[in-house]
């Protein structure tokens, strides 16, 4: 069966891709991923100057999920640019790049530099992160700001836009139809959720950056709910994603409205899990009578 | 495009990683606390661990218990292209090494690795000081002395005779064992053993795995005789291969990787 999609003008050659955050700068797991068999991997989100980002410890695992306060530590876009964008164009998968900033402005001036690599088939704005002050979550959980972001980065690059959206708001749906008017090409989603661990003899949180954001099938029903909010408001490609674990939920994520679906977290556990998604769907879409995956997307019974 | 220098050592680093299942070929309990996996792995293709660096262990969590486990390597039993055999010396603390402590002989378990920088070693007098668990690496450090006829001296500190590694009498460098409630070896930390091993000889090198805090003091011992001191760090990881930055903390002057760059640093990186 033919697995690949077009995800809003760009050919992917299957619907699975590697969530930002959890597959890096993506040649870390060169030699470790078979990346044949990945649609596309969305590289860790990068900022105007480097950021060295929260204490440690930084990760916590919880039930059927883990929490991070990394703090968005990255590269900074001039070494993004000098040192991973050679190794990024030599690797057999196309590369989503993932930016964030702390007006519109530094947005729209960060996604011109990405499209000047000429190596990135698209981007990701990333305006839910819960682990920064400024910059984060702040354009996520306002229609307006969200609006203005992306039609700042539209008026500024040509590659097709995927604003990454959180499930931490009032009304997604909102803040969805705000990037659908702000000329977004499609959604990504979701972000992690907010969340706190605490370790009751110390009584000290279990991060160094004292909250964090939670991921794995622990937030998957609300990223599914997220999901199937956002088709329904906008009918826009959807990169879904939010506790992807197995197949299973992959075709969950379809039905939901996703045209392509990000695994995140379950990489940690198994870095081949993605390939045995990819390898998996082609009999799952069968025994549903479809014969691609685009088939299915959007197709919840109501 | 042509591939700069930096790349091509990227490449040869990570295919040279072993991703996929190993056979438990053997759980040996050790004390109260601490086990033994040895497991096994056809076809490993990858190059043979060195001490200091670890594998990460899937704990059959499925879905509830996400994260794998990061283990040093505590020996190598046998290790060619086509078969490998490597020992870990685990501490049940939590939920995912108790699950470890339950799997049987025979069992597949998910392992990658060998993942991180490990000790550089010299010729001359070794000095390995561990706490608890941090006995692991060493042990397997030991063991490459021995092997290449090198001196060391091992001073290795447990809580009490119920948590000592007994292992360790099998080694035949000279090892002082210490417990902090003197019920086996000497009474006293292994820092204060540090202290007697550094009067009794003169080293090239000094190698620390264990609590921060006794760390940090070997350092600082080792640092006044002018002495360089690699320590072996604990994070809490997810990836183990440097990508999500999870097992990032804070160094001297910048962040340091662990799983990466570490675990084994030099202590002047580190305070």
């Amino acid at each position: 069966m033919d697995l690949s999609i077009e995800l809003a003008g760009i050919h992917l050659r299957s619907p699975i891709v590697l969530a930002s955050g959890t597959a890096g700068y993506a040649y870390e797991y060169d030699g470790i991923i078979d990346f044949s068999y990945v649609g596309a991997v969305i590289i860790k989100t990068v900022t105007m100057e480097p950021r060295s980002g929260h204490p440690e410890p930084r990760i916590w695992e919880v039930t059927a999920g883990v929490l991070n306060s990394i703090g968005l530590e990255n590269i900074g876009i001039d070494a993004l640019l000098s040192d991973v964008v050679p190794h990024v164009s030599n690797l057999d998968v196309p590369v989503i790049a993932s930016i964030a900033a702390e007006t519109a402005k530094g947005f729209a001036r960060l996604a011109s530099r990405i499209e000047e690599a000429g190596v990135f088939c698209a981007l990701e704005l990333n305006i839910s992160c819960p682990n920064v002050e400024r910059g984060g979550l702040e354009f996520g959980v306002d229609p307006k700001a969200t609006s203005a972001v992306v039609s700042a980065v539209r008026e500024n690059t040509s590659i097709p836009v995927f604003p990454k959206l959180s499930s931490a708001v009032t009304n997604i749906r909102e803040i969805a139809e705000a990037a659908y008017i702000g000329g977004a090409s499609g959604l990504s989603l979701i972000n992690t959720i907010p969340g706190l661990a605490v370790d009751v003899a110390s009584r000290r949180a279990r991060l160094g950056g004292i909250t964090g954001g939670l991921s794995g099938p622990a937030i998957k029903p609300i990223a599914l709910k997220a999901v199937w909010d956002c088709y329904q408001a906008t009918g826009l490609p959807i990169i879904g994603g939010g506790g992807v674990y197995d197949v299973q939920d992959v075709l969950e994520f379809m039905i939901c409205g996703a045209r392509a679906v990000s695994v995140g977290t379950a990489t940690f556990q198994d870095p081949q899990g993605a390939g045995e998604i990819v390898e998996a769907l082609p009999s799952c879409l069968e025994e549903l009578g479809v014969d691609s995956p685009s088939r299915l997307v959007g197709t919840l019974e109501t | 495009m042509k591939k700069s220098s930096s790349e091509r050592i990227e490449k040869r680093i990570t295919s040279s990683v072993y991703v996929g299942d190993g056979t438990l070929r053997n759980r040996i309990d050790v004390s109260s606390r601490y086990f033994i996996l040895e497991v096994e792995i056809k076809n490993p293709r990858a190059s043979c661990p060195l001490p200091g660096q670890f594998f990460t262990i899937e704990c059959g969590g499925g879905k509830e218990h996400l994260l794998r486990r990061p283990f040093a390597v505590h020996s190598i039993v046998e290790w060619s292209k086509e078969y490998a055999v490597i020992q870990f010396l685990v501490e049940e603390v939590g939920w995912g090494t108790r699950r470890l402590r339950n799997i049987m002989p025979g069992d597949k378990i998910g392992i990658l690795g060998p993942l991180g920088r490990g000790f550089k070693f010299f010729q001359g007098n070794h000095l390995l000081v561990s706490g608890g668990i941090g006995v692991a690496p060493l042990h397997f450090a030991a063991c490459y002395l021995e092997e290449r006829k090198i001196d060391y001296t091992f001073v290795a500190g447990f809580k009490s005779s119920r948590s000592c590694y007994s292992g360790l009498e099998k080694l035949e460098g000279n090892v002082l064992v210490f417990t902090d409630d003197g019920s086996a070896g000497k009474k006293g930390f292994a820092s204060s053993g540090a202290v007697s091993a550094f009067e009794q000889a003169e080293y090239v090198a000094v190698l620390a795995c264990g609590p921060e805090p006794m760390m940090r003091e070997v350092f600082q011992m080792s640092s006044s005789a002018g002495i360089a001191c690699q320590v072996s760090l604990a994070e809490r990881m997810a990836c183990g291969v440097g990508a999500c930055r999870g097992c990032v903390r804070r160094g001297k002057n910048r962040n340091l990787c662990v799983c990466k760059e570490g675990p084994v640093f030099d202590g002047t990186d580190v305070w």
